[in-house]
């Protein structure tokens, strides 16, 4: 044991200094770690410590597996993200503030025509013109790419066709912006116009020349994408309930809306590696891309992934831009920048689909969910992008929370020629579980039941298996629930505010990471990699590729590495931007990054820490089973007197182990059926959440200004409330956005109509009602210190929520979004009409009188809430399904226990024998390979 | 996107301003800004040559009567002097980044609006340019197919509404000389001409009424969002009291049509036999019939017809009980 690592008491000085300065040779410990803007350590902030591991941090729902990594140092506490100093002052680097010495400027010429043969395209002139560096066409980018490998149909540049208006068909570079644009409209393209499709269900027709052509594997000689039929449980059973809502949703396309354009720079070194920099969600995806397109092997290319001014989905596609980019810097040998303006940027797209939605909601005369019935047609634009799992999630992604006696869901995406529809925040959920909401709505009305209650007597427990077979882990439903209704006075106000006033419950269901890698992985490849560095400054360089795209998630891994090492944050340095230095990290999409990127950190900081703490031992002499990580001390439990600090234990375990490095990965556990599409919307956990939303209608324009909206989320564990309150409250405004105002309008010959934000509506803070954000934390068992994902799930229930409340305030059933005042107030009027009233102000406003079921199901609620609980602490470890409430047996196969249930994923002809059900028709096609084509 | 290039002049006195005018062929006036500059960057129409009013001190008068062309709107919706229903219309323009910049009289002079019009270079080839900005290619309106006579977009400026509802009156100067007119005469119903301005001239100031004083008013807007956007439709109300008996009444419409609509005649007639609640639905009703806005804003013409009804009736409650 070293001289001076052991605290003499008493012997610090005569004089103390309270300035926090170390007084030289007087400190009271050791050297303390260096770094942290206090010099001082700290003992274990037991505040923050649960109390399985010795804390005093209470524990309602049981340990876990996390806690005796915790060391009460940024895990629980709001703190601010770590790169907020670069972005308010400005020195924050995005994608067009990069700038290259030489380079030269890229400017893509676009498609004029909805859908063409190119027949020919002449770029003699602009070749020629001076300051023209290079002018590249589909020649030039022949292979194909798309963000998902099972649909890839996108290329750099037209090779025979333009699918949309802005579809790119070449690209020139050049030395200044005015030259590059002279030399883009010097290019002559002959085209030979084609008949488009705009309507999403003429998409399922046969058409003479569908937008793509799949061989083989394409569907007839349609222009659907993908189709997708399940039908589990009982439906029979369904079909028969007493009560039943069915609507019939239209929903418009949506863009993401945020704030930085896409804007890239590309840059082919003098060693002949190629270094894109680009503000991307998935920077992996598009390294696979680049080297699909530029036919060159993944390690001759570095992408550097740079601040993302707002991504929402809308960054997370390998684009055609990035290609170009790259393709010209590559033919001019010189840097190329390429930037968008925001017409291109709506042009790109990839944001929510246009959707038509039949909605089906059942219930039995015992108050359970007797089925839900859903026929989803969503518009994919030109291209697939995401598609194929969106046309999955929007049915899947609403069999939870509620137990249901029933799953029919037909789904299907077409190709029009529009710009991509993709994945957008709530991915494929957003909408149809805004018609799931609306419907439960409904017919808790028919039963005379409190909507509240109807769903706090249906929700599935925690650790159970939805009907298609997702495993559910931890669920704060029931909390979120309560919570919403106590904070926003739900029993006084439902039903009892006067005509234009309303309010409105909703709720919420989304993946915490998707199950499988996008990239089929036989080898079970990890979702995320993270490694650490320590050197003798005791700082810890945490490299990850976990794309920060404004959401925190470069905070929320150095909150990982810093609690387990109980060092402070600014010790804590994250490199997350190169694909050089960054192991793999599969991307910020599907709210994956915190649950994945998070466990991988704990694992790598926990095999650093075990280095650290085996010096330690060595120093002290006590084992680490008694010594205990405080803030940059490692200390003896009983006598926090004895200790040693971080940096002198780094620097023994450094002299005994040479260089100080960990890593760790996550991988996603084995679970989920085996039925076609099983993997679809599976995930280790799942998000729950519910809103009450109050509205204010004016009945005589059709306005509707959210009032205010308590919403409650459920993210397992708030790592750090500051940020979850702020995706809640994010997501309350961008789902505000979709219900009342965005969509993206196309005129009647085809053309987007609004690509800006001032006729985009985005709505401005002026309408932002007060939020209250209010975080549940049901302690996930597999998230990192329990944590769930915060980042999409809080968007889907302001939506019904909303819906809802226009429903209490004034009688009618929305059932087409946004819910713009024209679209409300054709409503209104044609109801007037209806019930025969002349002046709106006259309208009835629905009430509610408890019928015989309302007391059934507050019993049935409270009964459930003690089951919940004892399964939440897992006392009660039995299994359990959905089927339970049904009075199934849990062990046994459904199949087993009751003639008619279901499990089916391939339709028979009597399935698809409703001529109204618009997905289902894209079943009346055969594959090719199916009738015998060559 | 890039500005096409220009030559920017910057005369110091009002007379430079028009002597400069007369020499240039091929210009625009800009004040605040803030209209003309998002039009350049789309490439709507731009000129070689653009003259800047910001120098010209002659145009910044501001008092109760007299509105200075170049007063920024910030500073009329915040002044003491001017009439309560020009500080109410004023304080509803745009989003007060916008307010700071713009001036009343880019406000009257506002090009008109149009979906199929107010879109980038690149997006206005693919429907092959349309009659506001041909591009010399003399193509339609794609508003109102198959005819290249009228344009018919749409005219958004809040003022023009208080103004014609409180009967003021325009004065325009140029090379020739000053000339002015009452408020409703300066507009002339075609979406490209918009307004009687001849070439080098320029609106000065706005005078109100000696009596405007004695008028109250109110204005109602159409519009999604409470800032920023464009009115859809506007009704401004001005009125005069005298011994609890309406003695005079008059309404004004904008964000309808290629120009703003005067509908006073209606109003004199309403207030022959004013009975309340009545009188004010059948005015609201007149004033519906008397708008036909066509399909090229955000809102469909259907409702921002019916609308006008509605912001009619809200704009005359305060008469509700005389």
């Amino acid at each position: 044991m070293a001289k001076g690592y052991r605290q003499a008491p008493g012997k610090s000085g005569d004089k103390k200094r309270t300035d926090g300065k170390r007084v030289a040779g007087q400190q009271d410990f050791g050297v303390p770690g260096s770094g942290g803007s206090n010099p001082h350590s700290n003992l274990q902030d037991l505040d923050y410590v649960p109390e399985s591991v010795g804390g005093w941090k209470k524990q309602p729902r049981g340990p876990h597996v996390h806690d005796r990594h915790i060391t009460g140092m940024t895990i629980g506490k709001s703190v601010p993200l770590v790169d907020s100093n670069w972005k308010v002052t400005g020195q924050a680097e995005y994608g067009d503030d990069i700038r290259l010495q030489g380079e030269l400027i890229g400017k893509i010429l676009r498609s004029p025509h909805h859908y063409a043969k190119i027949r020919s395209i002449d770029v003699s002139a602009a070749e020629a013109m001076e300051g023209v560096f290079a002018v590249a066409t589909g020649q030039d980018s022949v292979n194909k790419f798309g963000v998902l490998p099972v649909t890839k149909d996108e290329h750099a540049m037209a090779q025979d066709k333009v699918r949309h208006v802005g579809d790119l068909v070449a690209c020139v570079c050049a030395i200044d912006e005015a030259t590059a644009i002279e030399a883009m409209n010097a290019i002559i393209v002959d085209y030979e116009v084609l008949p488009s499709i705009h309507d999403m269900e003429d998409g399922l027709k046969d058409s003479e020349h569908p937008i793509h052509d799949r061989g083989k594997y394409h569907i007839g000689e349609s222009n659907v994408q993908k189709r997708v039929f399940q039908q589990f449980g009982d439906l029979d059973g369904m079909k028969s309930a007493p009560f039943v809502h069915e609507s019939d949703w239209e929903t418009a396309g949506l863009h993401h809306g945020f704030t930085e354009p896409h804007a890239v720079v590309a840059h082919w070194d003098p060693a002949g590696r190629l270094t894109v920099w680009t503000p991307q969600q998935v920077p992996h995806y598009l390294h696979r891309g680049l080297s699909a397109v530029l036919d060159i092997p993944m390690h001759q290319i570095n992408v550097h992934r740079t601040f993302v001014g707002g991504g929402f989905g809308g960054k997370s596609d390998p684009f055609p831009h990035e290609m170009c980019a790259a393709i010209l810097a590559r033919k001019s040998g010189r840097p190329v920048r390429i930037n968008f303006d925001r017409e291109e940027v709506y042009w790109i797209n990839r944001g929510r689909h246009p959707s038509r939605i039949q909605m089906g909601v059942f219930a039995d005369d015992e108050g359970r969910i007797a089925g839900i019935e859903t026929d989803a047609l969503i518009d994919g634009g030109a291209f697939a992008s995401f598609g194929h799992v969106t046309t999955y999630y929007n049915g899947v992604l609403h069999t939870a929370p509620y137990e249901i006696g029933a799953f029919n869901y037909t789904g299907a995406r077409v190709w029009t020629n529009k710009p991509a529809s993709g994945a957008m925040r709530g991915h494929g959920a957003v909408n149809s579980r805004c018609a799931v909401e609306v419907g439960i709505d409904a017919v808790s009305e028919q039963m005379n039941v409190d909507p509240m209650t109807f769903r706090l007597a249906n929700l599935l427990p925690p650790h159970s298996r939805t009907i298609t077979g997702f495993r559910v882990t931890s669920t704060g439903m029931r909390e979120c629930l309560a919570k919403v209704r106590e904070q926003s006075g739900w029993d006084e106000k439902f039903r009892n505010l006067p005509l234009g006033k309303g309010i409105g419950v909703g709720c919420g269901f989304f993946i915490s990471g998707s199950g499988l890698p996008i990239h089929w992985d036989p080898e079970n490849f990890p979702h995320a990699t993270v490694h650490l560095q320590c050197d003798m400054d005791g700082g810890v360089t945490v490299h990850t590729g976990a794309a920060d795209i404004g959401q925190g998630s470069d905070t929320a891994v150095a909150q990982a590495v810093s609690e387990v090492l109980a060092l402070p944050l600014d010790m804590i340095r994250i490199r997350s931007k190169e694909s050089d230095t960054a192991p793999v990290d599969l991307g910020s999409y599907s709210s994956r990054v915190t649950f994945m990127n998070c466990n991988a950190a704990i694992k790598a900081a926990c095999e650093l820490r075990d280095k650290v703490m085996k010096a330690a031992w060595e120093i002290t002499g006590y084992n680490p089973d008694v010594l205990v990580l405080g803030d940059r001390r490692i200390y003896y439990k009983h006598d926090p007197a004895v200790g040693v600090s971080w940096l002198e234990a780094v620097h023994k375990a450094q002299a005994d182990v040479g260089s100080l490095i960990a890593s760790g990965a996550y991988r996603t556990p084995p679970m989920g059926g085996v039925h076609k599409g099983a993997a679809a919307g599976l995930a280790p956990a799942y998000s729950f959440s519910a809103y009450v939303a109050e509205v204010d209608v004016d009945v005589e324009t059709g306005f509707v200004k959210i009032t205010k909206a308590w919403a409650a989320h459920d993210c397992g564990k708030a790592l750090n409330p500051l940020a979850v309150k702020g995706q809640i409250i994010g997501s309350c405004h961008m789902g505000m956005g979709q219900v009342l105002s965005e969509e993206m309008k196309y005129g009647r010959d085809g053309h987007l109509m609004n690509p800006d934000l001032l006729d985009y509506k985005i709505m401005s803070v002026h309408e932002m009602p007060d939020v209250v954000p209010i975080i549940v934390e049901s302690n996930d068992p597999e998230g990192p210190f329990g944590a769930k994902e915060a980042g999409e799930g809080p968007l889907l229930p302001i939506l019904p929520a909303v819906c809802n409340a226009i429903y209490d305030a004034i009688g009618i059933r929305i059932n087409e979004l946004p819910v713009t005042p024209d679209r409300l107030h054709k409503r209104i009027e044609k109801h007037c009409r209806k019930i025969k009233v002349d002046d709106p102000l006259d309208l009835p406003v629905p009430r509610f009188e408890p019928g015989p079921l309302q007391q059934v199901l507050v019993e049935r609620a409270e009964a459930h809430a003690k089951r919940d609980h004892l399964r939440d602490i897992q006392e009660d470890r039995s299994s359990y399904v959905n089927g339970v409430l049904f009075g199934f047996d849990p062990d046994k196969p459904m199949a087993e226990q009751k003639e008619g249930w279901r499990e089916a994923v391939v339709p028979t002809p009597q399935d698809l024998a409703d001529p109204s059900k618009r997905a289902a028709r894209a079943w009346g096609h055969v594959e090719r390979r199916h009738r015998g084509d060559e | 996107m890039r500005m096409p290039p220009f030559t920017l002049h910057t005369p110091e006195n009002l007379a430079k301003a028009l002597a400069l005018a007369n020499e240039l062929d091929n210009f625009d006036w800009v004040a605040g800004g803030t209209d003309l500059l998002p039009n350049y960057k789309w490439h709507l129409n731009p000129k070689p040559n653009v003259i800047s009013l910001a120098k010209v001190n002659e145009l910044t008068a501001l008092s109760g009567t007299v509105i200075g062309a170049m007063v920024r709107i910030h500073d009329l919706a915040n002044s003491e002097d001017a009439h309560p229903l020009i500080r109410e219309t004023a304080a509803t323009i745009a989003s007060v980044m916008i307010r700071r910049s713009a001036t009343v009289g880019g406000n009257i002079c506002l090009d008109t609006r149009c979906y199929w019009y107010n879109q980038t270079e690149e997006w206005r080839r693919s429907i092959d340019w349309c009659h506001k900005c041909d591009c010399d290619t003399e193509a339609d309106c794609r508003v109102i197919p198959n005819q290249n006579t009228l344009c018919v977009a749409t005219y958004q400026a809040d003022l023009a509404a208080a103004f014609i509802a409180l009967d003021a009156t325009i004065h325009l100067a140029s090379g020739a000389g000053a000339r002015s007119m009452p408020f409703a005469e300066f507009f002339q119903l075609d979406g490209m001409t918009r307004n009687v301005l001849k070439p080098g001239e320029l609106v000065t100031h706005v005078t109100l009424p000696e009596d405007a004083k004695n008028w109250q008013g109110a204005y109602q807007k159409l519009r999604l969002r409470e800032t920023w956007d464009f009115p859809e439709a506007g009704v401004a109300a001005a009125w005069k009291l005298e011994g609890g008996k309406i003695t005079g009444l008059r309404v004004a419409t904008t964000g309808c049509e290629s120009i703003p609509g005067d509908h006073s005649e209606l109003a004199e007639t309403a207030i022959v036999e004013w009975s309340g609640k009545d009188s004010i639905r059948e005015l609201a009703d007149g004033v519906r019939k008397a708008v036909k806005p066509v399909s090229n804003t955000y809102f469909p013409p259907a409702y921002r017809r019916k609308m006008l009804r509605v912001l009619t009736r809200r704009a005359l409650a305060p008469l509700e009980h005389l």
